[in-house]
């Protein structure tokens, strides 16, 4: 039986979460185009960033292109399998309905 | 934890909402800059065609494509940035592999049919330049797959049906198409 996962079902994180596990499993998404795509501010976005870090869903990778810091976000193998069984379980409740 | 149905039904739709518009993003951001930058490019060179004198013609058309090739580049690169893959590089090398080899193929296909006029020769090469952004279209987003094939059918309505102004209704109809698709693309898709 697929298990709900309280981290992941705040919506902003539940958003976030469901943008990366969209992107191929090797790929990482900049922060500023995530925060593009999600409607959210910086500080909002940061903050469900280290939530999801925290308890290893997403990986967070901060580096320098032309002298400038970027930080890239990716979800984890972890992350995707814990999204996947979240997923699930909201189907199963609707269909259980 | 309990979630309710309708909680469930909210939460699903959001999943569905961010999922689609992820893939729509990502497949439409190379789109809409390549559309932008080819179709400025043919509006410029095809119109001047018409009515610029047959002297500067080549060197119009060469500098246009040094500027668009510069413009798609360094944008591309640009948006390229957004998302991180490390296959990027191997996929890139086979684009550029592809797109020379595609050259290649177009330059023999012209020397063996040998067009009479300017107006062939075009259309050869706009029908090439169209496969091969049908094949990328078809290879990584099937989102964008469609735009080449309205060109297309632009460009051939311009040699049939307009032969007298084939190079206006190629600057007009297929680049300026092409610059209101890409912008299309960009702010309503």
């Amino acid at each position: 039986m697929a298990e709900l996962n309280e981290t992941i079902h705040q919506p902003v994180r539940l958003r976030i979460m469901a943008a990366l596990v969209t992107l191929e499993p090797t790929d990482e998404v900049d922060f500023t185009y995530l925060r593009g795509l999600l409607e959210v501010t910086d500080g909002n976005l940061g903050a469900h960033l280290r939530k999801l870090e925290e308890a290893g869903y997403i990986s967070v990778n901060k580096v320098f292109v032309e002298r400038k810091p970027h930080t890239y976000v990716s979800a984890t193998p972890e992350g995707r399998r814990v999204f996947q069984e979240h997923v699930k379980a909201l189907e199963s409740i609707l269909k259980s309905k | 934890m309990n979630v309710s149905p309708t909680e469930a039904e909210e939460a699903l739709a959001a999943i569905q909402a961010i999922t689609q518009k992820t893939r729509q993003s990502i497949a439409s951001g190379g789109t809409y800059i390549t559309l932008i930058v080819t179709g400025l490019v043919w509006l410029i060179g095809f119109t001047c065609n018409q009515f610029a004198p047959k002297e500067i013609i080549g060197y119009i058309w060469g500098g246009l494509s040094i500027v668009g090739t510069l413009l798609g580049t360094i944008l591309g690169f640009r948006l390229g940035r957004r998302v991180h893959s490390p296959s990027t590089s191997v996929i890139g090398k086979r684009i550029i592999l592809f797109w020379v080899l595609l050259v290649i193929y177009g330059v023999i296909t012209i020397l063996i049919a040998r067009p009479t006029d300017g107006k062939q020769a075009t259309m050869l090469v706009v029908l090439f330049v169209m496969i091969g952004y049908l094949a990328m279209s078809l290879l990584f987003s099937f989102a964008s797959v469609w735009w080449p094939l309205p060109i297309t059918a632009l460009a051939l309505i311009s040699y049939f049906l307009l032969p007298g102004t084939f190079y206006l209704g190629m600057g007009i109809l297929c680049g300026g198409g092409m610059v209101a698709l890409g912008l299309y693309i960009r702010y309503r898709w």
